[in-house]
C-alpha cells in the first residue's frame, strides 16, 4: 500500500511503478481512506495548563531556559496581544477562539538530554516511521536534513554535523536561542514585527519551537532542508516559529510539511514564519500543508493563521515561496514578500484545495519598495463540496518602486455547485514607471475533456485526478520533485469521491 | 531593519483634519431635509423610514473596507447647507444641448425646471418630466436592493421630488432622451436630485444622463441616485457623463434591476468634480440577461475618482462584459472596485471584466480591485486589471514617423480612452467629448 508521505526517494520509485498499474485499482483502493495521520501517539507529554496571562509567557521561557531579552521580546508581545481585536475581514466564518482554552505549553517528556537519534524516544520515532520520516537510517538515501517538531518542541534534526560543515546552522529555535542568541536577536521579529498582527502578536508571546536556519555568506545550502510539524496533544495549540536569514550570496531551498491527528474540537495553528535574504542570496521555501481537515461535516480540524514574510533586503535577491495547502478546516495565511533591495525578485506559486466544509483565505502580499523589483503571482485554487476557496492577494508599488514589474495569474476551478470561488486582488500603484498585469478566471471542470479522457478508457476519478495535476502543473513544477510527486498524490486524494 | 506591513493594507486617513463625529454629521444633514410639495406627497413614509435609517449611521471612514481608499474627510471639513436652487436662464445652458437628442429634461439643483426643459411631442407611452407626471406615485422609487445604503438612504430621507423616464410596454423609442442636471456651485450646498427610469417589457431607448456644472467657486456636494428598472426583454443604453466643476464633490448611485432578457448598455464618462464616488450597481431578477458597462475615468490634478461595481447575477444565463479605464495624472487618485456576484442559482453566467489604468504622471495613483465571488460551478467568468504607463516602444515608433514625443503621447492616450468615448451612441456627445478629450491631453 501506498504510503504518501513527503520527501524520500524511495517513495518516488515506488510511485513511478504503481503508476504503471492500472491505476483503477490503486484509486479505488484509496477512496474512501480517511486522512490517514489521524492517529494519536500514547506519548507522555509535558503539558502545562490551559490558559495563557504572563505568568504562562514567563513560564514557556523558563522552560526554555531563554535569556532575558527573549522574555522581555514575549512580554512585549503579549502586552500588545491584549491590546489588539481579533481580524475580522477574512472571507471565512467560525465560532469565537477562546483563548484561555488552549494548551500553549506540550512538549514529549524527556528524561534526559538526547545525545544523539538513538536515544529519542523509540516510540516517537515510530510516529515520524508512520508519517514516512525515518529520521534513524535514512541518510544514505535521501539528501533530506530534517527537523521534526512535535506539538510544541523540536524533537530531532538530522544531518547537523554534515551541515556544520559549510557553516549552515540548522536547528530548532530554541537550541539557536542557546548557542547563537546573537544571530537570533538580530533578526528575530525583524520582518513579522511583533505588533503586525493579532495571530502573530500571540505567536511572539507564546511561541514554543520552530526551526532556525542560517547560511553563511557566498555558500549554496549542499542539501534541502526540511520541518516537519505535528501537532499530538488534542487541546494544544502549535505556535512555531521559523527564521531563515540568508547571507549575502548564498541559497537554501527549505520544506516544510504538517500533519494532525485527528480530534473534534478545532486545534488553533497560529505560526510565524520570517525570512531574510541578503545581496544576492536566495531562498525558495516550499510547504505542503496537510493539517487534519475536520470530518465531511466540518467538524474539528485545524485552524491555520498564520503569518509568513519574507524580506529581500539585499540587491539582487530573491525569495520564492511555494504552497500545496490541502488541509485545515480554516486556512488563513498570504505568504509575502517585501522587495526593498534593488532588482529583487518575489515569487509565490500556490495551490489550495478545499473540500467538504473547508475555509481558505490564502494568496499573497508583494510589496516593491526598491527599484527594478519584479514579483510573480500563480495561484490555482479547487474548491469542491461546501468549501470556500478565497484568493485575496496584495500587489502594491510604492513612489520608488521605479520600473517595478508584476505579473498575477489566479484561477479557481470549482467542483459541485455548493463550492465557493473567490477572487479578492487589491492593487494599488503609486508610480507610473512600474506595470501590473493581473488576470483571473473560474471555471468548472471541462466535461468534454472528462468525456475525452473517459471515451480512451480512462475512468472519471482518474481522469479527474489527471486534469487537476495538469491544471497545477505550472505551480507543481517550481516544487522540489519529490514534493511535486507527493503533493500530486494528496491532491487526488483529497478530491475521492466529490466528483460525479 | 523593521519593515511594517499590517495584515490590512494600511488607509490612508488625512492626518491633520480635525476630529469630526461622523454620526452627528451625518444626522445634521439629513435635518436639514427640504419640505414636501404636493406632487411628492406619497412619499413621506419612505422618506420617513430612509431618515430613521440614517439616524443610525455615521459618515464612512477609510477604516470601512469600502471607503478604504476614498477619504470623506474634505467632505467633514464643509458645513453644507440645503441648496437654494437660482433661477438660470436658457443662454446658460446652450452648450450642453445636444441638437441629436430632441428631449430634454433639466433639473437645476434638484429641482425640476419645465421653462428650460424641451419634451417635444410625446406619445403618452412615453412619460418625461417628474413626480407631478405621475399622479399615483411611483411603487417602485426607493425600492431597489442596496437602497439601504448610507448615502442612498440619505438621498431617500431628503429628495423632494425625482425625473421620471417611463416607457411603456412594447414602445420602441428612437429618439434619445437627454436628461440634464445642472449644478450651480454656490458655496458648500447639498442637493440631493433623484430620478427614476422604467423600461416596461419590451420597451427600448437611450439615456444620456449628464451632470454640470455652471461657472463660480464653492464646494457644492451633489447626492444623486438613480433607480432604472427593466422589465423583460427590455434594451436601455445609458450613458452617464459627469463632468462637474472642479470643486464639486459627487456622490452618485446607478442602481439597475433587470428582468428576464432585457439588455443593459452602460457608458459612464466620469471627469470631473473634485471628489467624485459612482456605484453603479445591477441586479439581475430574471434569466438570460445582458449587461455591457464601459467606464472611464479621466482624472489631473489633485482629483480623485472611485468607481464601486457590483454585478449580482441570481438567475442562469446571464452576460456581463464590463471594461473599466482610468487615465490618471498629475497627482491624481483613482479607484476601481468591481465586483461580479455569481450565486449557485446562476449557472452558465458568462461574464468578464477588465480593470485597464494608465498612469501619466510619477505622483498619480492607483488602487483597483476586481473581485470574483463565485459559488455556481458551470461558470465562466474572468477579470483581468493592468496598471501601466505608456509603452516607450510605441512612442518611439510613432517618433520614427515623424511624429513628435509629446504628440505621440498624446494620440496613445487618446486611443486608450477612445474605445470607451466610442461607445456613446449620439453622434453630437461622442465628438463633443472627443474635442475636449484632446483638449485636455493637450491644454496648449
Amino acid at each position: 500500500m501506498l504510503q504518501p508521505s513527503p520527501l524520500l526517494h524511495e517513495r518516488f520509485i515506488l510511485l513511478a511503478v504503481e503508476r504503471a498499474l492500472p491505476m483503477t485499482a490503486t484509486v479505488q483502493n484509496l477512496v474512501n481512506q480517511p486522512y490517514k495521520y489521524g492517529f494519536v501517539t500514547d506519548i507522555e507529554s509535558d503539558a502545562i495548563p490551559k490558559g495563557l496571562n504572563e505568568d504562562v509567557v514567563r513560564l514557556i521561557s523558563a522552560k526554555k531556559q531563554e535569556p532575558e531579552w527573549m522574555l522581555e521580546f514575549r512580554l512585549r508581545a503579549y502586552r500588545q496581544w491584549l491590546k489588539m481585536t481579533e481580524p475580522t475581514w477574512q472571507h471565512a466564518t467560525y465560532p469565537a477562539i477562546d483563548y484561555q482554552d488552549i494548551v500553549y505549553y506540550s512538549a514529549p517528556k524527556v528524561k534526559e538530554k538526547k545525545k544523539s537519534l538513538e536515544e529519542v524516544d523509540p516510540q516517537l520515532l515510530e510516529t515520524f516511521e508512520k508519517l514516512g520520516i525515518p529520521l534513524s537510517e535514512q541518510k544514505r538515501l535521501t539528501n533530506v536534513a530534517v527537523d521534526a517538531i512535535f506539538d510544541s518542541v523540536s524533537v530531532a534534526t538530522t544531518f547537523k554535523e554534515k551541515l556544520a560543515e559549510q557553516g549552515v546552522i540548522f536547528c530548532s529555535i530554541s537550541e539557536a536561542l542557546r548557542e547563537h542568541p546573537d544571530l537570533v536577536r538580530q533578526y528575530l521579529g525583524s520582518v513579522v514585527p511583533i505588533a503586525d498582527n493579532y495571530f502573530a502578536a500571540l505567536n511572539s508571546a507564546v511561541f514554543s519551537d520552530g526551526s532556525f536556519v542560517y547560511i553563511p555568506k557566498d555558500t549554496q545550502c549542499p542539501m534541502e532542508l526540511s520541518t516537519y510539524f505535528r501537532i499530538n496533544n488534542g487541546e494544544s495549540g502549535q505556535f512555531e516559529r521559523t527564521l531563515i536569514v540568508a547571507e549575502a550570496g548564498s541559497s537554501v531551498s527549505y520544506l516544510e510539511g504538517c500533519t494532525a491527528p485527528m480530534y473534534d474540537t478545532n486545534q488553533l495553528h497560529a505560526a510565524v514564519v520570517e525570512l531574510v535574504a541578503l545581496d544576492h542570496a536566495e531562498i525558495k521555501y516550499s510547504t505542503v500543508q496537510n493539517w487534519y481537515a475536520g470530518d465531511k461535516d466540518g467538524k474539528g480540524g485545524i485552524y491555520n493563521f498564520v503569518t509568513k514574510r519574507g524580506l529581500c533586503q539585499g540587491v539582487n535577491s530573491k525569495i520564492s515561496w511555494t504552497q500545496v495547502e490541502t488541509g485545515s478546516a480554516i486556512t488563513w495565511k498570504y505568504p509575502s514578500c517585501v522587495l526593498v533591495g534593488d532588482n529583487s525578485i518575489g515569487e509565490f506559486y500556490s495551490v489550495a484545495l478545499t473540500n467538504h466544509h473547508q475555509q481558505a483565505d490564502t494568496g499573497t502580499k508583494m510589496v516593491h519598495i526598491g527599484k527594478n523589483t519584479r514579483s510573480t503571482i500563480i495561484s490555482k485554487g479547487i474548491s469542491a463540496g461546501h468549501s470556500k476557496n478565497s484568493y485575496r492577494g496584495l500587489v502594491k508599488f510604492g513612489p520608488k518602486a521605479i520600473g517595478a514589474r508584476n505579473y498575477s495569474q489566479c484561477d479557481s476551478m470549482l467542483i459541485g455547485d455548493r463550492a465557493e470561488a473567490n477572487t479578492f486582488p487589491y492593487i494599488q500603484v503609486q508610480t507610473n514607471t512600474g506595470k501590473v498585469e493581473h488576470e483571473a478566471s473560474t471555471s468548472k471542470i471541462g466535461e468534454d475533456q472528462l468525456f475525452y479522457l473517459q471515451q480512451r478508457g480512462i475512468s472519471l476519478e482518474d481522469a479527474v485526478s489527471m486534469m487537476i495535476s495538469g491544471f497545477c502543473k505550472d505551480v507543481f513544477n517550481q516544487l522540489p520533485m519529490e514534493f511535486a510527486v507527493e503533493a500530486d498524490r494528496l491532491l487526488s486524494l483529497k478530491l475521492e469521491g466529490s466528483v460525479g | 531593519m523593521s519593515i511594517q506591513v499590517s495584515m490590512v493594507p494600511d488607509a490612508t486617513e488625512t492626518v491633520n483634519a480635525p476630529r469630526v463625529d461622523r454620526a452627528a454629521y451625518l444626522s445634521r444633514l439629513v435635518q436639514l431635509r427640504g419640505e414636501l410639495d404636493a406632487a411628492g406627497s406619497g412619499l413621506k413614509d419612505l422618506r420617513d423610514r430612509a431618515t430613521a435609517l440614517v439616524q443610525e449611521r455615521a459618515m464612512p471612514s477609510t477604516r470601512a473596507e469600502e471607503w478604504r481608499f476614498t477619504d470623506l474627510s474634505p467632505l467633514l471639513q464643509e458645513s453644507f447647507q440645503p441648496v437654494v436652487p437660482q433661477p438660470i436662464t436658457a443662454e446658460a445652458i446652450i452648450p450642453f444641448g445636444l441638437t441629436d437628442a430632441p428631449h430634454r429634461l433639466v433639473f437645476v439643483d434638484g429641482v425640476y425646471a419645465p421653462s428650460l426643459s424641451t419634451l417635444g411631442d410625446l406619445p403618452p407611452e412615453v412619460q418625461l418630466g417628474n413626480l407631478s407626471r405621475v399622479p399615483g406615485g411611483i411603487p417602485h422609487i426607493g425600492q431597489h436592493q442596496g437602497a439601504e445604503e448610507t448615502f442612498t438612504a440619505l438621498n431617500t430621507a431628503c429628495m423632494t421630488d425625482a425625473a421620471v423616464i417611463w416607457v411603456a410596454q412594447g414602445q420602441e423609442w428612437r429618439t434619445p432622451i437627454h436628461l440634464l442636471v445642472v449644478t450651480t456651485t454656490g458655496a458648500a450646498t447639498l442637493s440631493h436630485p433623484r430620478c427614476v427610469v422604467i423600461a416596461e417589457a419590451g420597451s427600448q431607448f437611450t439615456l444620456i444622463e449628464e451632470f454640470v456644472s455652471l461657472e463660480g467657486g464653492g464646494a457644492a456636494w451633489v447626492n444623486r441616485v438613480t433607480e432604472i428598472k427593466l422589465g423583460a426583454g427590455a434594451t436601455v443604453n445609458h450613458t452617464r457623463v459627469q463632468r462637474q466643476g472642479a470643486h464639486t464633490f459627487h456622490i452618485g448611485k446607478t442602481a439597475v434591476s433587470q428582468a428576464r432578457d432585457s439588455r443593459y448598455v452602460a457608458t459612464v464618462l466620469n471627469w470631473g468634480a473634485h471628489l467624485a464616488r459612482h456605484h453603479l450597481e445591477i441586479y439581475q431578477t430574471g434569466a438570460q440577461t445582458a449587461t455591457i458597462l464601459n467606464g472611464l475615468t479621466l482624472l489631473q490634478g489633485e482629483q480623485l475618482g472611485d468607481t464601486h461595481s457590483l454585478i449580482a447575477f441570481t438567475q442562469p444565463y446571464g452576460m456581463a462584459n464590463q471594461v473599466q479605464k482610468c487615465i490618471v495624472g498629475d497627482r491624481a487618485h483613482a479607484v476601481f472596485n468591481g465586483k461580479i456576484w455569481v450565486p449557485q442559482a446562476a449557472q452558465l453566467t458568462n461574464a468578464s471584466q477588465l480593470s485597464r489604468n494608465l498612469l501619466l504622471s510619477p505622483r498619480a495613483r492607483v488602487d483597483t480591485k476586481p473581485q470574483l465571488e463565485i459559488t455556481a460551478d458551470n461558470v465562466k467568468c474572468s477579470h483581468g486589471a493592468t496598471v501601466s504607463q505608456l509603452e516607450e516602444d510605441e512612442v518611439f515608433y510613432l517618433q520614427s514617423r515623424g511624429i513628435s514625443a509629446e504628440m505621440a503621447r498624446q494620440l496613445l492616450t487618446f486611443a486608450f480612452a477612445a474605445e470607451v468615448v466610442d461607445a456613446i451612441p449620439l453622434p453630437t456627445l461622442r465628438d463633443r467629448i472627443r474635442s475636449e478629450l484632446s483638449l485636455r491631453l493637450n491644454p496648449a
